[in-house]
């Protein structure tokens, strides 16, 4: 189990380097893909190895002078790494997110990385209008024939079937920890669970898939030790938490045991469709997205983040909500205020951790997450 | 608008002491204003419906179907232009919504928690100084919420707030402008399959926002009086850029500042012959002033481009401040090329594609390389010589692509400043670093002369 998991943290830790070791070994395409509702089943069906982008630990340096320091940790790296010269290994990038940071970055890097091709088709934003599956559908035939252009070759609907069914098939898998988790039969930490999903996000899926059955037949199930707090993890959106806020919720008395992190629950908690038309299919999973895990970026009127929320740390078992949310996001900025309201009403210990890509002082940190895993735990008893 | 016509009586301590020289014309932009907002105020009592609405300029629609409408930001440029946003940004604070968070939207929801506040307690003891004594405490509460934001998500995620604060009780209809990226090998300005697409999706959607305000208003839409209404739009629009052309004069005659003082009459204010008579008097000064060979500056040495969203609490001041080292920021992406940029594109006989079309080529909602392709014609067309940059610290939408715009500028050897501020929020805004930075670009610009 622990080598694994090892495998897994080593790849989350340098996705590019996996990245490039996985073309020259095979020869094929490596696609970058934005977060977060871009699926990957296309690129896949191409033959080529389909990578979410991943903000790295490097310190912002030649990115400042093309992105101003009010954005996001993530837009920000996304930008020093494309001047880096990082990502020479990509072949395209594919994208369709409405958000007005990433579609910045996406123009900085076609100025400054301009042999690389950016297949931008957005994305339908407003889910609920009637003309958002005629749109995503349209969406996803654009995409798929600029794929088309891009590799040189038809992209059959029977390889696209299989990349979905390959796709299910790891999420189902990592869903199948999440319950373990949830049932208080495995411990996975935020760490781990985050570098489960981040791997997932970047290995080729068969190789991951492997690696997670084996995972899965071998990983301890004698349940939890001791009286941990039980912590649900909410935010971050497009990417990941430091695993040392993670490793901190724990190290003060914490146990996380269920998340609605971008880096986690909500990146596998939908499949897409395996029969009948791939489009249809794709879009069917995209535009009902938000009736499962909701996204600010994505607002319905029927739904809401916070009703989510309050059945989901209810059904896990947890105890207090800490909210990771990073510095300059602006969808997780609108809406925290419905969760922060919507828990203090409902008497939910709650913590809110604003996160930065750099200046992340955890020892003043510290302090906060102990008094909220006390108040947590004092609540729990009362 | 008016309001931010206003001279303030304070003006920058800096440079030589001159100060810009407006257009008299705009006043009548004033009294449109005021004319606006007292009637929206009287929606509710003349038994009007009242729509909010945020993103780009479709009053022309609602006023072609009689139902009031409430614009979030240029009431958040109002209250900012007054100095009056801190209440409301303060009770947005209290919410919970981070400062920086666009200040356009913290402000908008700031104030309407503070009426809510009101309605909740039942009270309206109101300090004098409230802004809500002029502006909230009359102001309609919405029958519909509309949104339709090109390029900004930030956009559309204000007005989904907007339905969660009045309790998902108000219809809600969102339109999508996507962006046009440009990456199809026939993209261009207006024209490739791109274009095309995305024209005839947005104008589906306008169709379909039309349906939306008849199911809610109980009476059906009349095509025919929006052709009316965009008779005036797009003479006003004609007139409005055949003024800002004859700023290829020198000096130039008027400046950015008028022109966003001039923003309003094609933004948000009724589609009637109050617009056309504003801009035909606008023209008429333009006209006179070069005549006269009058600029809008004193002495005019440069001539300078704005690059980002206005700081609405700032206007009167940055134009004094650009006055007072003889440079006239002549053009700006904001106002050049944001409203009704392209009038011949309505037909008048069916005009819903063409306004669809003027929508979607807000300049942001193009990718970068043609923006800044149109920028660059702009600057060519005015001989402009600098670019200021304001970084307006809460406003992606208008910082995405300002360093990429820098940097084609020096190739096209201009120079370029940046300077940072905010669109509502004063706070974010130094003033002595403006101050150095254009202290410097005017001495680089010097030499430059010098050397030539």
């Amino acid at each position: 189990m622990d080598g694994i998991l090892q495998q897994f943290a080593r790849v989350a830790a340098d996705p590019l380097t996996y990245a490039r070791d996985w073309k020259a070994r095979t020869g094929r395409r490596v696609i970058g893909l934005f977060p977060m509702h871009f699926p990957g089943e296309l690129a896949h069906a191409a033959g080529a190895l389909p990578v979410i982008l991943q903000q790295d630990d490097v310190p912002i340096t030649v990115g400042q002078s093309q992105v101003f320091s009010f954005y996001c940790g993530y837009n920000r790296s996304i930008i020093d790494q494309a001047l880096r010269g990082e990502f020479a290994v990509l072949d395209a990038i594919l994208f369709g997110d409405h958000c007005v940071q990433l579609l910045g970055t996406a123009d900085v890097i076609r100025a400054e990385v301009p042999g690389l091709p950016i297949l931008f088709n957005q994305l339908c934003s407003v889910l609920d209008a009637d003309w958002a599956m005629t749109q995503t559908q349209g969406t996803f035939t654009q995409l798929w024939r600029e794929l088309e252009a891009l590799t040189g070759a038809p992209l059959p609907p029977d390889a696209v079937r299989d990349s979905i069914r390959a796709f299910n098939r790891n999420r189902a898998l990592i869903r199948q920890l999440y319950d373990l988790r949830r049932a208080g039969k495995v411990v996975l930490t935020g760490r781990q669970m985050q570098m489960v999903v981040k791997s997932s996000m970047v290995m080729d899926k068969a190789e991951h898939t492997t690696l997670l059955e084996q995972l899965l037949a071998t990983i301890d199930q004698s349940g939890v030790r001791g009286n941990p707090v039980r912590v649900f993890l909410s935010g971050h959106l497009c990417h990941a938490p430091r695993p040392e806020v993670l490793d901190l919720v724990e190290d003060c008395g914490g146990l996380v045991v269920d998340d609605d992190l971008y880096h986690g629950f909500r990146f596998i908690h939908a499949d897409v469709a395996e029969t009948g038309d791939p489009v249809e299919a794709l879009s069917h999973w995209y535009i009902d997205r938000n009736h499962k895990v909701p996204c600010p970026t994505r607002a319905i009127k029927g739904m809401d983040w916070e009703d989510y929320l309050l059945k989901a740390v209810d059904r896990s078992g947890a105890q207090g909500l800490v909210v990771l949310m990073a510095k300059f996001c602006e969808p997780h900025m609108y809406f925290y205020p419905e969760i922060k309201e919507a828990f203090d009403r409902h008497g939910i210990p709650h913590l809110l951790i604003e996160t930065e890509h750099e200046e992340m002082p955890l020892e003043a940190l510290k302090t906060r997450v102990e008094t909220f895993i006390e108040i947590a735990r004092r609540k729990a008893a009362a | 608008m008016q309001t931010v016509m206003e001279r303030s009586a304070a003006s920058p301590v800096f440079g030589n002491g001159e100060r810009a020289n407006r257009l008299k014309s705009t006043r009548f932009g004033g009294k449109l204003v005021n004319d606006y907002w007292e009637n929206l105020f009287a929606a509710k009592e003349q038994g009007k419906k009242v729509v909010w609405y945020n993103g780009t300029y479709i009053p022309p629609f609602f006023h072609s179907h009689d139902v009031a409408w409430v614009h979030g930001e240029a009431w958040s440029a109002m209250l900012s232009a007054k100095h009056r946003e801190v209440t409301a940004q303060e009770r947005g604070e209290q919410k919970g919504y981070d400062r920086e968070l666009c200040s356009y939207a913290r402000t908008h929801i700031g104030q309407m928690l503070i009426e809510l506040d009101k309605v909740k307690a039942g009270t309206s003891d109101l300090h004098p100084d409230d802004p809500r004594i002029e502006t909230m405490l009359k102001l309609p509460p919405p029958d519909m919420i509309i949104n339709a934001y090109p390029y900004c998500s930030s956009g559309q995620q204000w007005d989904d707030i907007t339905y969660r604060v009045f309790g998902k009780k108000v219809p809600m209809f969102t339109i999508q402008i996507p962006l046009l990226w440009g990456g199809r090998q026939d993209a261009g300005y207006m024209q490739g399959e791109e274009w095309l697409e995305r024209s005839r999706y947005v104008a589906d959607q306008l169709v379909a926002m039309t349906r939306f305000m008849e199911e809610h208003t109980g009476r059906k839409y009349d095509f025919d009086r929006l052709s009316e209404t965009m008779g005036f739009v797009k003479k006003a629009a004609e007139l409005r850029l055949e003024a800002m052309d004859l700023c290829t004069a020198t000096p130039s005659p008027a400046s950015f500042f008028d022109w966003i003082v001039s923003i309003a009459p094609v933004n948000f204010l009724p589609g009637d012959q109050n617009i056309v008579t504003y801009f035909e008097g606008v023209l008429a000064e333009v006209k006179e002033r070069i005549a006269n060979g009058e600029g809008a500056v004193k002495d005019e040495k440069y001539r300078l481009f704005f690059d980002g969203m206005m700081n609405w609490n700032k206007v009167g001041w940055l134009a004094d401040k650009f006055a007072a080292v003889n440079a006239c920021v002549v053009a700006g992406r904001y106002t050049h090329m944001s409203f009704w940029q392209e009038p011949q594109l309505i037909d008048l006989k069916d005009p819903v594609l063409g306004m669809a079309q003027n929508y979607l080529i807000c300049p942001n909602n193009h990718g970068a390389p043609i923006m800044i392709g149109e920028i660059e014609k702009i600057c060519d067309k005015f001989g402009i010589h600098g670019m200021v940059m304001h970084a307006a610290r809460t406003c992606r939408g208008m910082t995405n692509s300002q360093f990429l715009i820098a940097n084609s500028a020096k190739k096209h050897g201009r120079q370029s400043l940046f300077f940072e501020g905010d669109v509502a929020d004063e706070s974010f805004y130094k003033d002595e670093l403006l101050n150095v930075r254009l202290e410097a670009m005017i001495e680089a610009l010097d030499a430059q002369k010098r050397a030539a």
